[in-house]
C-alpha cells in the first residue's frame, strides 16, 4: 500500500516537472514571438497551452486520488496540496503565454518591440519561470528565494515600459491602438512573473511548511 | 527450543508422577483388600469354633468388636447381629455369601455401599448346626482413599513439579547453550552436537557460495562502473516511470544536472522539449536517434527501449557530444562554399577572356592586355589553391616539416625586403626593431605567418603610414609584434577576422587582393607552432598583432 503511495507521489513529481517544462516551452516561444513574426511559433504556443490545460486536469485528478485513497498526512499532504496550488499557477502562465502570442504579431508588425524593453522583460519572465520550475525539481530553497526577489526587477521593467508608452502616446509618434497591445503584453509578462513567484512560494511551502502569503498577494 | 525442551521435561515428569501415584494406589489397595479378607476369614473361623462350643450366647458376650458379626439361620432368618436389632433385619437367604456358605461351607462377597465411597467385605461360614456365621468389615474404596489423600498428594505433586521445573529449566538451558554458542560466521571452528554438524557444513558451503557470488557481483558492478564512468558518452538507464536507475558522470555533465537524492526522474536532470519528447517516444517502445541542443552543446541522443515480455520496462539513453563535429561540419560546409565561390570568380574571367579570344573578337593590340588579365587571374587561382593546400595541411596537422633553430631577426629582414617594392607602391615605410632572437620552429610556417601579418599591415595601411616588425626575447619567452598605422579593425569584428574568407571590408576585397585565407593560416600556423596570438587595435589608427612563444613551450 505504502509502496504504491510512494510510486504515485513520484509520478506526481514527474508530472509536475513535465507541466513546468511545458510552461517553459510556452513562455519562451511566446517571448520569441515578440521578436519576430512566425506563425509556426505562435501555433506552438497555442498547442502547448492546450497541453498545459490537459496536464492540469490530469495532475488534479491524480492529487485528488492520492488524497482520497491514501489520506496522506504531514509532509506528504503538504506536497500534494502545494502541487494542487502550483498547477493552477502554471496553468495561468500557459494561458498568459498564449495571450502574449496572440498579441505579438501586431506588436512585431509595427516594430514596437525594439523601442521599449519588452524583450528584456520577456527574458526576465522566462528566467523566473525556468528558475521556479528548477527550484521545484531540485527542491532548492535558495533558488525559490531568488525567484521571489527577481519579481521586483520585472515589476520595475513594467513600470518603465508603461512610462515609455505614455510618453510615446503623448508625443503622438506611435499608433495608440498597438501601444495598448504592447501594454497588455507587458502586463501579461508582469503577471507571469507573479505566477512564477507563487510557484516558488509553494515550493518553499512544500519544503518548510511555511507560506509567505502575507508578503505577496497571489491572484489565484 | 529451550521452551520446548523445558515443557517436554516437565511433561514427562508430571506423567511419571501421575502414573507412579496410580500404580502405588492400585497395588496397595489390592494388597490391603487381600489382607482384610484373610483377617475376616481368620476371625470367622475362630468365632465359629466359639459358637459351636458355646452357642450363640458367646457372641453376645463379645464387646469391642470392630467387625460386624451376624448369625443367620438356615432359612435366612437373622438370629444375631451385633450392630443392629434382629427384628428389623430382613431375610438373608438371597445373599451370595450366605448361599455359597450353605452350599460349599464358606462364602465371600463384597458390595459397594450406596455412597460408593465404602465397600463392605463379607465372609460367611457354615456351622455344624447349619446356621451360618457371617463376619463383615467395611473398607474405603479406591476413590475415597484417593479423595482423602488429595491434599497430601497435591502437595507432593506440586513439590515434584516445582523441582521438575527447576531441573528442566537448567537442563534445557544446558542443552541449548552449545547451539547458542555456535559461531555461524565461522561454522568450521564450531564444536557443537554431532546432529547439527551437517547443518553447519551446509551453512559453511552456502557461505562460501554467497561470498563468491557477492565478489562476482561486485566485480561486475565495478567493471560496469569503470566502463561507464570512463566513457566520453553519457549513458542513462531509466525505468518505465522515467526514474533514473543508472547514470554516468558524462551524462550528468552533458545534461547539466546535479545528482539528486534517489530516486529521481530523468526529467529532473533535463526537461528541455526535445529531450522530453525523446523520453516519451522511447517509453512507447520506439527506437530513435536525434540531435538535440543541450546547454550550448549539440548532442546526439540515441534512445533504445528495453523490453521484457513484450512490455517496455525501461530504456537506455546514450548521449554523444557532437558539438565539435557539428561545428566542423558547418565550417567545412562554409569553407567549401567559399572556396568554390573564390575559385569560380577568376575561372569565369579566364573562361570569358578565352571565349572572346577564340571567337576572334579581340583586336591585336588588346591581346597582350587580355593575356595579362588571364595571367593575373590564373596567378590568383594558383595562390588561392596554394593557400587552401597550406590551410588543409595545417588543419590535418600532418605537415612533414622538421623543426630547426630560426633566427627571427634575420627572417624579419628577409620578409621586409620582399615587401619593400609593394610598400613603396603603397607609400608605406617598413621598420624592423628589436634584437637577435632565436627560436626552434618550422621555418616555412613561421615565415608564412610573419609574411602574412606584414603583408596585411602594408595592404591595410594608409599612404604615409608605417609598419613596424619588432622581435624581442623577453624573460618569459619570445615575442614578435607587427604594428601598423592603418585602418584598424572594428571591435565587433576582431573575433571573426581569423575565420576563413572573412573580410572586414567586403566591398574592397577585390582591390586589395589576397585570398581571405591569410589570417586563417596565421591562426592555424601559430597554433601549430605553439604560439599565442593576440590583437590590439584602435579603429582608424592601427593594429598590433602579437605573437608570443612562452619559454616552456620551446
Amino acid at each position: 500500500m505504502r509502496n504504491r503511495f510512494d510510486e504515485q507521489l513520484e509520478q506526481l513529481h514527474v508530472e509536475i516537472i513535465k507541466m513546468g517544462a511545458l510552461c517553459e516551452t510556452a513562455i519562451s516561444a511566446a517571448a520569441q514571438c515578440l521578436q519576430k513574426e512566425e506563425k509556426e511559433l505562435q501555433r506552438q504556443v497555442f498547442s502547448t497551452d492546450a497541453e498545459i490545460d490537459e496536464k492540469e486536469k490530469e495532475i488534479e485528478s491524480l492529487c485528488l486520488r492520492l488524497l482520497l485513497h491514501q489520506q496522506p498526512v504531514a509532509g506528504d499532504l503538504r506536497r500534494i496540496s502545494a502541487a494542487m496550488k502550483m498547477i493552477s499557477d502554471m496553468e495561468r502562465i500557459g494561458d498568459q503565454a498564449a495571450d502574449i502570442a496572440e498579441l505579438a504579431p501586431y506588436i512585431v508588425q509595427k516594430n514596437l518591440s525594439g523601442r521599449v524593453k519588452i524583450v528584456d522583460m520577456a527574458r526576465a519572465a522566462v528566467g523566473m519561470v525556468t528558475d521556479s520550475v528548477e527550484a521545484f525539481v531540485r527542491s532548492d530553497l535558495a533558488l525559490a528565494e531568488k525567484v521571489i526577489e527577481e519579481d521586483d526587477a520585472v515589476d520595475a521593467l513594467f513600470d518603465q515600459i508603461k512610462e515609455e508608452i505614455i510618453e510615446q502616446i503623448r508625443r503622438q509618434d506611435v499608433d495608440a491602438k498597438v501601444s495598448m497591445d504592447l501594454l497588455m503584453a507587458a502586463k501579461y509578462l508582469e503577471r507571469i512573473g507573479d505566477h512564477a513567484v507563487n510557484v516558488a512560494e509553494w515550493v518553499q511551502y512544500s519544503i518548510t511548511g511555511v507560506h509567505k502569503s502575507n508578503e505577496h498577494h497571489p491572484d489565484l | 527450543m529451550t521452551k520446548r525442551i523445558f515443557s517436554a521435561i516437565v511433561g514427562v515428569s508430571a506423567l511419571v508422577v501421575a502414573l507412579g501415584m496410580a500404580l502405588v494406589v492400585g497395588v496397595l489397595y489390592g494388597h490391603f483388600s487381600g489382607q482384610l479378607e484373610k483377617e475376616l476369614e481368620k476371625e470367622a473361623r475362630y468365632l465359629a469354633v466359639a459358637v459351636e462350643n458355646g452357642g450363640a450366647e458367646v457372641l453376645e458376650a463379645l464387646t469391642g468388636q470392630q467387625e460386624r458379626i451376624t448369625l443367620i439361620q438356615e432359612d435366612g432368618t437373622v438370629l444375631y447381629d451385633n450392630r443392629a436389632s434382629v427384628g428389623s433385619m430382613e431375610n438373608h437367604k438371597d445373599r451370595k455369601e450366605f448361599q455359597d456358605a450353605l452350599k460349599y461351607g464358606s462364602g465371600k462377597d463384597s458390595r459397594q455401599s450406596d455412597t460408593l465411597s465404602e465397600q463392605t467385605v463379607y465372609y460367611a461360614l457354615r456351622l455344624k448346626d447349619n446356621t451360618v456365621l457371617r463376619v463383615s468389615s467395611t473398607q474405603y474404596s479406591v476413590l475415597s482413599i484417593l479423595y482423602g489423600l488429595l491434599q497430601p498428594i497435591a502437595c507432593v505433586i506440586v513439590v515434584l513439579l516445582v523441582v521438575a521445573g527447576l531441573v528442566a529449566s537448567k537442563a534445557s538451558k544446558k542443552i541449548v547453550e552449545p547451539i547458542n554458542r555456535m559461531d555461524l560466521d565461522h561454522p568450521e571452528t564450531t564444536e557443537a552436537y554431532d546432529e547439527v554438524a551437517p547443518l553447519l557444513t551446509k551453512i559453511l558451503h552456502q557461505k562460501r557460495t554467497i561470498r563468491e557470488q557477492l565478489l562476482e557481483a561486485k566485480r561486475r558492478q565495478e567493471q560496469f562502473a569503470l566502463i561507464t564512468e570512463n566513457m566520453e558518452e553519457g549513458l542513462l538507464v531509466i525505468d518505465s516511470k522515467t526514474e533514473l536507475l543508472s547514470c554516468n558522470s558524462s551524462a550528468l555533465r552533458l545534461l547539466g544536472g546535479k545528482r539528486l537524492p534517489d530516486p529521481q526522474s530523468v526529467l529532473a536532470l533535463n526537461r528541455s522539449e526535445p529531450f522530453r519528447k525523446a523520453v516519451e517516444t522511447v517509453l512507447q517502445g520506439n527506437h530513435e536517434i536525434l540531435s538535440i541542443p543541450l546547454g550550448g552543446k549539440v548532442c546526439r541522443l540515441i534512445v533504445n527501449p528495453v523490453f521484457r515480455e513484450k512490455e517496455v520496462t525501461g530504456a537506455v539513453l546514450l548521449l554523444l557530444d557532437i558539438t565539435e563535429k557539428t561545428c566542423r561540419e558547418d565550417l567545412r560546409r562554409e569553407f567549401t562554399a567559399n572556396v568554390s565561390h573564390e575559385l569560380k570568380t577568376p575561372l569565369t574571367s579566364i573562361s570569358g577572356f578565352a571565349e572572346i579570344l577564340r571567337d576572334g573578337l579581340v583586336k591585336t593590340q588588346d591581346v597582350e592586355r587580355i593575356g595579362d588579365r588571364i595571367f593575373t587571374e590564373a596567378q590568383r587561382l594558383i595562390t588561392l589553391v596554394n593557400d587552401v593546400i597550406k590551410i588543409s595541411q595545417l588543419d590535418e596537422g600532418c605537415i612533414p616539416y622538421e623543426k630547426e633553430t630560426v633566427n627571427l631577426y634575420r627572417m624579419g629582414q628577409e620578409i621586409l625586403e620582399r615587401l619593400q617594392s609593394e610598400a613603396e607602391k603603397a607609400d608605406v615605410t617598413l621598420h624592423l626593431e628589436g634584437g637577435q632572437a632565436e627560436l626552434v620552429s618550422v621555418p616555412s610556417i613561421l615565415e608564412e605567418i610573419l609574411f602574412n601579418l606584414c603583408d596585411n599591415a602594408v595592404k591595410y595601411n594608409r599612404p604615409g603610414g608605417s609598419v613596424t616588425l619588432s622581435v624581442k626575447e623577453t624573460e618569459k619567452g619570445t615575442e614578435v609584434l607587427v604594428t601598423d598605422t592603418g585602418i584598424g579593425i572594428p571591435a565587433s569584428q576582431r573575433d571573426r577576422i581569423f575565420e576563413r574568407f572573412y573580410r572586414v571590408d567586403k566591398s574592397h576585397s577585390k582591390e586589395i587582393g589576397g585570398t581571405g585565407l591569410g589570417l586563417s593560416i596565421v591562426k592555424h600556423g601559430a597554433a601549430y607552432l605553439g604560439a599565442e596570438i593576440s590583437l590590439e587595435s584602435v579603429e582608424g589608427s592601427g593594429s598590433t598583432f602579437r605573437l608570443f612563444w612562452p619559454d616552456t613551450a620551446e
